[in-house]
């Protein structure tokens, strides 16, 4: 028990390390002033998979049923893809 | 009289306890319509925001510049420690261990509060420059979503003084932790929106 | 009955029908002077008519909601009610105001009653759902101050529990937001603007935590679940309510005047105002399934299902319907608005109030249940008046598109009462189906004189 929550702690640490190293990257993209369609894809794509981490680590819904990890997942992919679709609207 | 449920499938999925070893959702599960619905929400202003830039793109981008980057990734640094420690508050009251919970969850609560502080400088440089939601377009989206995800993270703090009060008074324990990962899995929806709404309004153009 | 003192409940019971009468019946009147404009006329010509149709149905509605308050507090506290002879004396107060209030719309011209009412003093009349004189104003005021009084110290001196508090709460809301109808700026805007505060705030705000209180009560005494389960659903669905009422007020901003970002949100929260209903009829259907009981009104149940799912359809997917401001544009004011107003206040606060009533009225009397055939005869009214209340919300909604269409969209629009002339057909059809829901009404009342063996109180 007691090393299965330890385990747990460890993998919490390495997710945040990951979030924060993810959030320090888009600061720097944003200040090096990035724009176009690649750089606007790969933003929203760090920030759907940090979003996702938070989800299923630190929400812990990856031991869950699938319909739930499947509602944040359709998240991702309708709230992330519509924002996407008018995002390359505006550059076309 | 019998009452047949169209809805009973719904209820049902919310009972679920499976016999392949997978959990249910960490907490009450009424608050998760909540999450779900807070959710849909702010999934609803993200998209009203991108598609109406694509209309004002020009004016987007000027106005995006005047919002502070630093004080954007900040807070989201600020956040996702803050639901690191949730984490941590969670899996020490797990093992009955009611100080190690409410330490972490007061570091994440006085995170909270650092959020706040930044959040209220922040409004306060733009109300001090005469903006305000009918400046246009881009400041209606950026105060609407940061106010209403602002007053989410006041709710939040109220949430979490409560469960610390309780944990630190023996509320809690191995058995019985339902109260603190209710508490917890709001505390990080409040961190999955900011997550998306920061670089959404401050950075991508 | 537990205590004693719930037995004041009774008269505010009794006056919320026979004024509900009084509303149908004004109904009818004016359904029938849609299509036959003189109809009456000049004794009571079309805009009487409906502020009778109008402040009637908010009477009864607070009548049945005060009756169901001093029915509901005193159980759930585990207390009599604090002072039944205020509650008493407050009834008579309130039955009297209602009905010269009536009186004077029906005898005297709206101009010589504000006249003589200190209309000059103070000018609050002649604005739509408002337009009670001043007198009558500060008599509403005062019964529900004695009203939060009353229930307040019952609840204090006993038990406190999320139904009672949510219950008072909302009273309290109603009570302050009707403040607002003293205040009347000169300019238009601000006047429409606040005029919402009473309007959307009592319907789309604290009356919906009165009406949560209300079927959480009788659902936890018909089904026998467990108070915890049933509370924190409450909890939920009021949060919800509160989060997405309050600021879908903004659906009334759009085009009065008001700052435009209004339109963002209040497109976006009040579409959001269907979920807590539909989170309602989830958790009513829920409750009802789990039951751990027989409760031998059935009656009861059905009426309180019937909340639950009329509530859902009339506010939250009618009220969608014209909510989202590109649509709200051409949808503004039409009879879909009516539609909307006449599914959504019958499913929701007719019914919740009868809901109360059929729950309360044979204990009041003596009785856990109604004799079957009078429990027969209530559910044939709850199907009559439920099934014509969907066709008038349906027929006000057919005519509510062909307005929009010939008046709005076309490109030769037509001329207002043209448009009212093309589309008689569906004011006929909704008048025959006015009637069919008196008969249900009727039917209802006769209910309460079916005399038979009934099981007696456990």
């Amino acid at each position: 028990m007691k090393q299965i929550n330890s385990q747990s702690n460890i993998s919490a640490t390495v997710i945040w390390l990951i979030l924060v190293a993810l959030t320090l990257a888009t600061w720097r993209i944003g200040e090096a002033g990035m724009v176009g369609k690649s750089a606007m894809l790969l933003l929203l794509f760090i920030a759907m998979i940090k979003s996702q981490m938070v989800a299923n680590y630190f929400m812990a819904l990856r031991h869950t049923r699938l319909i739930w990890r499947g509602i944040m997942f359709g998240y991702f992919v309708i709230v992330g893809g519509l924002i996407a679709l008018a995002y390359l609207r505006s550059l076309a | 009289m019998e009452a047949q449920s169209p809805f009973t499938t719904l209820i049902e999925i919310s009972n679920y306890q499976s016999t392949t070893g997978k959990k249910n959702l960490p907490g009450d599960f009424a608050l998760w319509i909540f999450i779900f619905a807070e959710m849909l929400v702010f999934g609803v202003l993200f998209v009203a925001y991108a598609f109406t830039r694509a209309y004002h793109v020009e004016l987007f981008n000027e106005s995006q510049l005047t919002l502070s980057r630093t004080s954007g990734a900040i807070n989201t640094l600020v956040l996702i420690t803050s639901s690191y420690f949730v984490v941590n508050g969670v899996s020490a009251i797990k093992q009955g261990l009611s100080k190690q919970c409410g330490y972490w969850l007061i570091g994440a609560f006085l995170l909270g509060g650092i959020f706040i502080i930044i959040k209220i400088l922040e409004f306060h440089a733009k109300y001090a420059a005469d903006i305000s939601m009918s400046t246009n377009a881009f400041y209606m989206f950026y105060l609407s979503l940061t106010f209403f995800h602002f007053m989410h993270v006041l709710m939040g703090m109220i949430i979490l003084a409560f469960i610390i009060f309780k944990v630190l008074n023996d509320g809690y324990s191995a058995k019985d932790y339902v109260g603190v990962e209710t508490g917890a899995s709001f505390w990080h929806m409040v961190d999955f929106l900011w997550i998306i709404l920061f670089p959404l309004v401050y950075i991508i153009r | 009955m537990k205590y004693t003192s719930q037995a004041v409940a009774k008269p505010y019971f009794i006056a919320a029908i026979a004024l509900f009468l009084g509303q149908i019946l004004f109904g009818l009147i004016m359904g029938l002077q849609y299509v036959v404009g003189d109809f009456l006329f000049p004794a009571i010509p079309f805009n009487v008519a409906r502020m009778v149709h109008t402040n009637l149905l908010i009477v009864w509605l607070l009548f049945g909601f005060m009756g169901a308050s001093y029915y509901l507090i005193p159980e759930e506290s585990e207390t009599e009610l604090f002072s039944p002879k205020l509650a008493i004396t407050t009834f008579w107060v309130f039955l009297a105001a209602g009905a010269i209030t009536v009186l004077g719309y029906l005898l005297v011209p709206y101009a010589s009653l504000a006249k003589w009412t200190g209309n000059d003093l103070l000018n609050t009349m002649g604005r739509e759902f408002l337009e009670q004189p001043l007198p009558t104003k500060v008599g509403i005021v005062l019964v529900a101050l004695s009203w939060l009084f009353n229930i307040t110290m019952t609840m204090l001196k006993g038990r406190k529990t999320a139904i009672s508090l949510i219950l008072t709460l909302g009273m309290l809301g109603l009570a302050v937001f009707f403040l607002f109808s003293f205040y009347n700026p000169v300019n238009l805007v601000k006047d429409k603007f606040y005029w919402w505060w009473v309007v959307h705030l009592w319907v789309e705000g604290v009356w919906e935590l009165i009406l949560g209180a209300m079927l959480a009560f009788v659902l936890i005494k018909v089904t026998g679940v467990d108070r915890e389960v049933i509370e924190k659903w409450l909890y939920v669905i009021i949060t919800m309510t509160l989060v997405t009422g309050i600021i879908g007020t903004g659906h009334h901003y759009y085009w009065i005047g008001t700052p435009a970002y209004w339109q963002w949100w209040g497109s976006i929260f009040s579409a959001l105002e269907p979920i807590p209903f539909f989170m309602m009829t989830v958790f009513a259907f829920n409750m009802v399934n789990k039951r751990r009981r027989e409760h031998p009104n059935k009656a009861a149940v059905l009426w309180a299902l019937g909340t639950s799912v009329v509530a859902f359809l009339g506010a939250g997917v009618w009220g969608f319907l014209h909510t989202l401001a590109p649509i709200n544009y051409y949808a503004h004011g039409t009879q879909l608005t009516a539609a909307h107003g006449h599914l959504a206040f019958y499913g929701a606060y007719a019914l919740v109030v009868i809901t109360m009533i059929s729950y309360a009225m044979p204990i009041l009397r003596g009785r856990a249940a109604n004799p079957e055939r009078a429990q027969i005869m209530e559910m044939w009214s709850f199907w009559l008046m439920t099934v014509s209340m969907f066709f008038i919300a349906l027929l006000l909604t057919g005519a509510g598109v062909v307005q929009i269409w010939l008046q709005r969209i076309s490109t030769t629009p037509m001329s207002f009462m043209a448009v009212q002339d093309s589309i008689s057909i569906f004011y006929w059809a909704r008048e025959a189906a006015g009637v069919v829901f008196l008969i249900g009404l009727l039917l209802y009342i006769g209910s309460f004189f079916v005399k038979g063996e009934s099981r007696a109180i456990e």
